[in-house]
């Protein structure tokens, strides 16, 4: 026992660290929890790109990507993370500002939308929406303004912008949707709020134990239900002012030294094998087209998008969140 | 009586100055969170966020304050049935209580809905659930419980001979109240009302979910906000410190109130029972308690098991189960020994400006919010050298700790009090030292309150979601962070099933617990 100590204490010394870490690299990847659980995409593109890249791959998870951003922030250069994954349109802006991310160099002309973004590439998108009940809600509002005048009875549940990501969105998207008009459909929507809840899991946990009519999430929310639990009786209500895209997005960090690797792991995650991962674990649409592989109940993306100008989100946020929370004070 | 009390304390030096080490320690661990803070802060743009913080400070007050009154009354009323009324399936009742102040915020609030909503059992009757009344009964139901289950220890502690000539003059049910039951609840009530007073000023996804919109919200939103999106942390450390000071008016109002004597009896069976309108309003009492606390647990529970097989036969929750036990119980022991250092110590001196020193401290760190809590240990652990995530267990234990010393202040100081003025002239008399005071003298009285103590701890740590945040979390997984990620993961019957595993588990450490320890203390003597 003794001498095998010591074997161990010279090969300690000898190498610097403990046995058992071989010379396989490891890439750390800073993310959100959700994407990184057992229910989420981590797992499957972990094992996918470990079978070929002769590395490890490690996930680092915030309690959502704002939070994993920050860590890298707080960090600085010395952080152990090789890429964040998960950063998306509302919070890019920042994260780009923040001089932290290298160019990710990876050939994106082969994603079924132009991108052109030189420092974040993307690997799934969804589209906020307001999801209902058919049964419960035959004739859905076809638009910000058709939900005003239904009484107040009709309840919707929203989050809270500063809290949560599709809060933020849902500012961002009347914002757009109705410039100068945003704070009166702000005032429209009042009575019909039944309430704005920390995070999208609360919020939707109101709607489907039927304390409300119909709750911010995605088109792609019904999916879910109709995948995972069989039940077809979700639906995403159409708006007909359009929807506006929530892209997910990962980044290399300057300081990794392991880019190469990183960049091999996003490229990944936004090839075909990577992306056949995604739509079932993450609930949104994958970034390239993957034909049949795509399940019918994902139908298909609204007609009527929306842009998004990062820029003008980054630097009005704030503004806007003022603006829509004055309006329902 | 409390003039005389000084000449009756016996000296213990070792005690103030261990009380004062625990107590300037955690006033360190507080500052040291927010250095922390502000040093990571310079060169980040101040972002200037303009959210009306003025509005968010006076209505979470109002909330806070709406909610720790009602709780005491709701609390009084429902100890004093409870201490009166004997049925079968009454230590169950009494656990199921005591459950609801450690049982995650959210979690209650769902099983109000599953009552009171507009889809609930009773939902035809139309009761707004959402805004203010709402959130302020949410609190209620947390926490006038837990004050009901706190004061009913200190009523079944009123010695028998006091009620055997109470009964022999045969004092009405009120001036019984006045005379014999205030005198015994009362040093235990300021305790009671700083702890609720900062659970319900803290609460945050409790009060954005039934709160109905922007104007009824909290503060920590605003906190949460600038820590997080507009990562502007001089702002978020400035509105931190503008809760701790709305908080410690509260914190140090309740700690300079002269001690008042608590009774140490054990609960005997009681053999005076009042008559006529009192005895029908306790039941009135009961029932309505049953109805208003159990239902919303019990709509928990039985929402809880139609998952069942899925989520026991998943290994993660075998994992997340034996961590949160783990964090649990090591966190309820070391809150348990910080408690009786300080209550200890507190009680060692008459000075009223030592007496807030040294506990004031131990209800402060309730008052530090959750974002700040996380953000200050993330970068403390770091500024040390060491990987965060390595020390996440170690953070999450101590952190649980603090967050629960209040309760266990609340239980166990109005006794160490009650002992030095009751118990001091014999302790001088004996010339006992002060290990001794504490094995023959302190401790059979304490037992049986120490049971209901680490329950308590045990739960709120087992509860927990504020501290685990900021630390990777992959292989540090507990109960509410699975029930969290099955919520986030569409899988809401899962979390319906965590949900009542864990209030399960709760109301059975807050039965087991305490019988155990009635039954050590019993032991001793």
């Amino acid at each position: 026992m003794l001498r095998f100590s010591a074997i161990a204490l010279a090969a300690l010394l000898a190498f610097g660290h403990p046995a058992g870490a071989e010379d396989k690299p490891t890439l750390t990847v800073y993310t959100y929890d959700s994407f990184a659980a057992e229910w989420g995409p981590g797992p499957a593109l972990k094992s996918g790109f470990e079978a070929t890249c002769g590395c490890t791959v490690t996930y680092v998870s915030a309690e959502d990507a704002i939070s994993a951003l920050r860590r890298v922030q707080l960090e600085g250069a010395t952080t152990k993370a090789d890429a964040v994954v998960g950063l998306d349109t509302f919070i890019a802006g920042d994260a780009r500002a923040t001089g932290l991310f290298a160019p990710h160099g990876i050939d994106t002309s082969g994603l079924s939308f132009p991108w052109t973004d030189p420092d974040f590439v993307p690997f799934d998108y969804g589209y906020f929406a307001f999801v209902y009940n058919k049964e419960k809600t035959p004739n859905p509002p076809a638009s910000f303004e058709d939900l005003i005048k239904l009484p107040a009875s009709f309840k919707i549940v929203v989050m809270d912008p500063r809290s949560s990501t599709p809060g933020l969105g849902l500012v961002v998207w009347i914002k757009d949707a109705y410039g100068d008009r945003a704070a009166e459909i702000w005032s429209g929507l009042k009575p019909h709020i039944l309430t704005m809840s920390r995070g999208w899991s609360e919020g939707y946990g109101l709607f489907l134990k039927g304390e409300a009519d119909m709750a911010l999430s995605y088109t792609t929310s019904p999916a879910y239900h109709a995948l995972a639990e069989n039940d077809t009786r979700y639906a995403a209500a159409t708006f007909s002012e359009g929807h506006i895209a929530q892209v997910e997005v990962s980044g290399i960090l300057k300081s990794s030294p392991n880019q190469d690797l990183a960049r091999s792991f996003l490229a990944y995650m936004a090839s075909p094998e990577g992306q056949k991962a995604i739509p079932q674990t993450n609930w949104m649409y994958p970034v390239i087209d993957l034909g049949a592989e795509l399940p019918e109940a994902f139908g298909t993306p609204p007609t009527k998008q929306l842009p998004v100008d990062e820029a003008t989100v980054t630097a009005n946020r704030n503004a806007w969140i003022e603006e829509a929370l004055a309006a329902i004070r | 009586m409390p003039r005389s009390a000084s000449r009756v304390i016996p000296p213990r030096p070792l005690r103030l100055a261990g009380g004062a080490a625990i107590a300037v320690a955690i006033a360190l661990l507080i500052g040291t969170t927010f250095w922390s803070i502000l040093s990571a802060a310079t060169g980040q743009p101040t972002a200037g966020s303009s959210t009306d913080i003025g509005y968010l400070i006076y209505i979470t007050t109002l909330q806070a304050a709406l909610s720790t009154v009602f709780s005491l009354i709701v609390g009084v009323a429902l100890a004093w049935a409870l201490n009166r009324l004997r049925f079968p399936g009454r230590t169950l009742v009494i656990g199921l209580f005591a459950s609801a102040i450690v049982t995650p915020g959210i979690i209650v609030a769902f099983g109000l809905l599953a009552v009171w909503g507009r889809s609930g059992w009773l939902g035809g009757l139309g009761v707004p659930v959402f805004g203010l009344g709402g959130v302020v009964a949410a609190h209620i139901i947390l926490d006038a419980a837990f004050a009901a289950r706190i004061l009913l220890a200190r009523l079944d502690a009123i010695p028998e001979a006091r009620l055997k000539t109470g009964q022999s003059l045969a004092l009405s049910p009120w001036t019984r109240f006045a005379n014999i039951d205030w005198p015994a609840i009362r040093g235990t009530l300021p305790g009671l009302a700083a702890i609720i007073f900062l659970l319900a000023f803290t609460s945050f996804p409790i009060v954005l979910l039934l709160g109905g919109g922007p104007a009824v919200q909290t503060l920590e939103v605003a906190i949460y906000a600038a820590a997080r999106l507009d990562f502007d942390l001089v702002m978020a450390v400035k509105l931190a410190l503008i809760q701790i000071a709305l908080c410690s008016a509260i914190i140090l109002a309740s700690s300079a109130l002269a001690p008042i004597s608590t009774s140490l009896d054990r609960p005997a069976e009681p053999r005076w029972r009042d008559a006529g309108a009192a005895h029908v309003l306790q039941w009135l009492v009961l029932a309505l308690a049953l109805f208003g606390f159990a239902a919303p647990l019990l709509a928990v529970l039985a929402d809880g098991f139609r998952g069942l097989g899925d989520v026991l036969t998943d290994r993660g929750f075998w994992g997340a189960a034996l961590t949160s036990v783990l964090v649990g119980a090591a966190s309820a022991l070391l809150a348990l020994v910080l408690g009786l250092l300080i209550a200890a110590a507190r009680a060692a001196t008459t000075s009223r400006v030592a007496r807030v020193a040294i506990g004031a401290p131990a209800y402060a760190y309730l008052a530090v919010p959750a974002v700040a809590l996380a953000l200050g240990a993330f970068l403390f652990v770091r500024n040390l050298g060491v990987t965060p995530d390595a020390a996440a267990p170690l953070i999450v234990v101590i952190a649980n700790a603090l967050l629960s010393l209040p309760f266990v202040m609340a239980a166990l100081a109005p006794l160490f009090e009650a002992i030095a003025q009751s118990r001091g002239r014999l302790i001088r008399s004996l010339g006992l030292g002060g290990v001794r005071q504490f094995t023959a003298i302190e401790w059979p009285l304490l037992a049986r309150d120490v049971g209901l103590v680490l329950a308590l701890s045990f739960c709120f740590s087992l509860g927990d979601l504020g501290v685990i945040a900021l630390f990777d979390t992959q292989d540090f997984v507990t109960l509410p962070l699975l029930m969290v990620r099955a919520l986030g993961a569409y899988r809401t019957n899962d979390a319906a099933t965590i949900a009542a595993l864990m209030l399960l588990l709760t109301i059975g450490a807050f039965i087991t617990l305490p019988a155990l320890f009635e039954r050590l203390s019993r032991a001793r003597t």
